[in-house]
């Protein structure tokens, strides 16, 4: 049913941009946060839209745009995502001199990006959606413009970004080429008709997949991942290790779980997808045990991650895939903002040493940080330890034990970097004084918010998954 | 007429040339102007798949290509320009502040 209201999520997050950046012209300095307020305001609108559709499943453009439940959702959780980094950046851009009005526009351009990929099932405009995102990533890494650091985080991203891009591109020629088509439906039809092998095509799906995987940041395609976290402003790396990954699995899911179902060539995919997923969970966690920076062994578990969740679609399994993004959304920001708040005016801490003696000077931020990194980890009662146990019992009832057994030990190595966090903030006598700003209110919010989803996506998850189902049902 | 694969192999070679330049180059506007050639290529391919399939699409798909390219290309030449700014070079191997 063509219907004008598909857009509307889209529209919501572009026109509250617009606005942004043009009170930006009006607002000195000093009151930027104003326009924290006002994106706050649009996303809330936003969020209200994603609620009132659930259901309903408007479309336009010829059903080129759509809002299925799966869109519905991960609109929700993404906008939720945003607005949690829109808090977290609120007092951090002040300290760090980049308080301009285009953060938060950049910001919303991104998400509606976002929105336009997991509103498509034609390739050609997740495409175009991807692009709408990465061109803002590009921009919001190297924000830090008198920082050395964030300039080269953003060339580096730029650079190895474009280039993905490039491959993306080329491999949508390909499939384009051989199936007429940049919807995926008809090109997992072509591969459903197709008896005999073409290499074309194949070639063509591997290319996106590389594409793709630079996004997600699998292990061949993952060497800008911890640079770019590093050099980029702090909020800003939360928003990259959280929202295009969740995009692109989202669109993997669209991508490869009917294609596993239907098509009869597709071993191939299956053990570049599987080789791939091995190399991730292996490099992520060993690389991430020698790191000393608290962002780069982020970096690192967040490659890890994206290991755990290509189980998950190897498994063909939506839901769990659906939730341990959603827990990962949670566990990931709230530790970026314990990270976020060990800072103050002009002075980030962010060296593993800073953080001895943290646990006991700063109650709070030990407390909560040790329950996300314990998430991260997989320990019960989190929802870090529901979402990897969901993911590894489909796997191994789909016949991946392998794979299950590889994943498994590779958790238990990341339990050794997320422990040594915690021994640094309890155990460790703190070698210098860190002074930090305690009042933020807005961070305080966040970790809040972070902590009440991990535990309650930990013990229950009920209402959640009945969600997650009814979002997975019914996916075009 | 000259058949279609003859474009078909001249894009993989662009392709191929692209991305062989992209490892090698130091120079970090050559390395730009690498994925350019990678995303021409692509442009190439599209326009002969079109052609070869009768129909449309493939060529209106190229100038959506275009216009990201032209949009990336605002945002990479800027960040060049940042870099330039502050180290007054723009080798590759000159950026390395962060590594491991």
């Amino acid at each position: 049913m063509n219907n004008f209201f598909a857009l509307s999520p889209i529209l919501v997050v572009v026109l509250g941009a617009l606005l942004v950046l043009l009170l930006d012209v009006f607002l000195k300095k000093e009151n930027k946060n104003y326009l924290a307020y006002i994106s706050l305001i649009f996303l809330v609108i936003c969020a209200f839209v994603c609620i009132r559709f659930w259901n309903k499943n408007y479309s336009y453009f010829n059903g080129n745009l759509f809002l299925d439940n799966l869109a519905l959702f991960f609109i929700f959780i993404l906008v939720l995502a945003t607005g949690f980094v829109i808090l977290l950046s609120m007092k951090y851009i002040t300290f760090q001199d980049v308080n301009y009005g285009e953060f938060y526009a950049l910001l919303l351009l991104a998400l509606s990006g976002v929105a336009i990929m997991l509103s498509s099932i034609d390739l050609l405009i997740i495409f175009l959606g991807l692009e709408v995102l990465s061109i803002c990533s590009y921009a919001l890494a190297g924000l830090k413009r008198k920082d050395e650091k964030s300039s080269e985080a953003a060339i580096k991203y730029f650079l190895l970004g474009s280039f993905a891009t490039a491959f993306l591109v080329y491999g949508l020629a390909l499939l384009y080429g051989s199936s007429h088509s940049t919807s995926i439906s008809s090109i997992i039809n072509f591969f459903i008709t197709e008896s005999e092998l073409s290499i074309m095509a194949l070639i063509g799906l591997a290319l996106v997949i590389i594409g793709f995987g630079f996004k997600i940041a699998v292990v061949p395609f993952h060497m800008w991942t911890p640079d770019v976290y590093q050099g980029a402003p702090t909020p800003i790396t939360a928003f990259f290790s959280v929202v295009p990954k969740a995009v692109g699995f989202i669109v993997f899911l669209r991508l490869f779980v009917p294609y596993w179902k239907n098509a009869l060539n597709t071993q191939a995919i299956f053990w570049i997808l599987w080789v791939i997923c091995v190399l991730t969970m292996v490099v992520g966690n060993l690389v991430a045990l020698r790191q000393t920076n608290l962002k780069r062994i982020l970096a690192y578990s967040s490659i890890a991650h994206a290991g755990y969740l290509l189980i998950a679609v190897l498994a063909q399994d939506n839901s769990s895939l659906v939730f341990y993004l959603t827990v990962y959304l949670f566990m990931n920001i709230g530790a970026f903002a314990a990270v976020i708040a060990l800072s103050r005016k002009g002075k980030e801490y962010l060296e593993l040493e800073d953080y001895a003696g943290v646990g006991f000077k700063y109650p709070w931020i030990g407390v909560t940080f040790s329950i996300f990194l314990l998430s991260l980890a997989g320990f019960p009662p989190t929802g870090g330890f529901l979402a990897k146990f969901y993911v590894f019992s489909t796997a191994v009832r789909e016949g991946l034990l392998p794979l299950v057994i590889i994943g498994v030990l590779a958790s238990l190595i990341s339990v050794f970097y997320y422990l040594r966090i915690i021994v640094y903030m309890y155990m460790r006598e703190p070698a210098r004084e860190i002074e930090i700003a305690v009042e933020n209110p807005a961070l305080f919010l966040v970790l809040f918010f972070c902590l009440y989803g991990v535990i309650q996506l930990g013990i229950y998850p009920r209402n959640i998954l009945v969600l997650i189902n009814q979002a997975v049902s019914s996916f075009f | 007429m000259i058949p279609p694969n003859y474009f078909l192999i001249l894009s993989v070679i662009l392709f191929v040339l692209g991305s062989v330049a992209f490892f090698v180059k130091k120079d970090l506007i050559t390395m730009f102007m690498s994925i350019e050639i990678m995303l021409n290529a692509a442009n190439l391919a599209f326009i002969t798949l079109a052609r070869s399939a009768n129909s449309a699409d493939g060529q209106i798909i190229v100038f959506f290509i275009i216009t990201v390219a032209a949009a990336e290309a605002a945002v990479g030449l800027a960040i060049i320009l940042l870099i330039f700014r502050q180290k007054k070079t723009i080798k590759s191997e000159d950026i390395k502040l962060m590594k491991g």
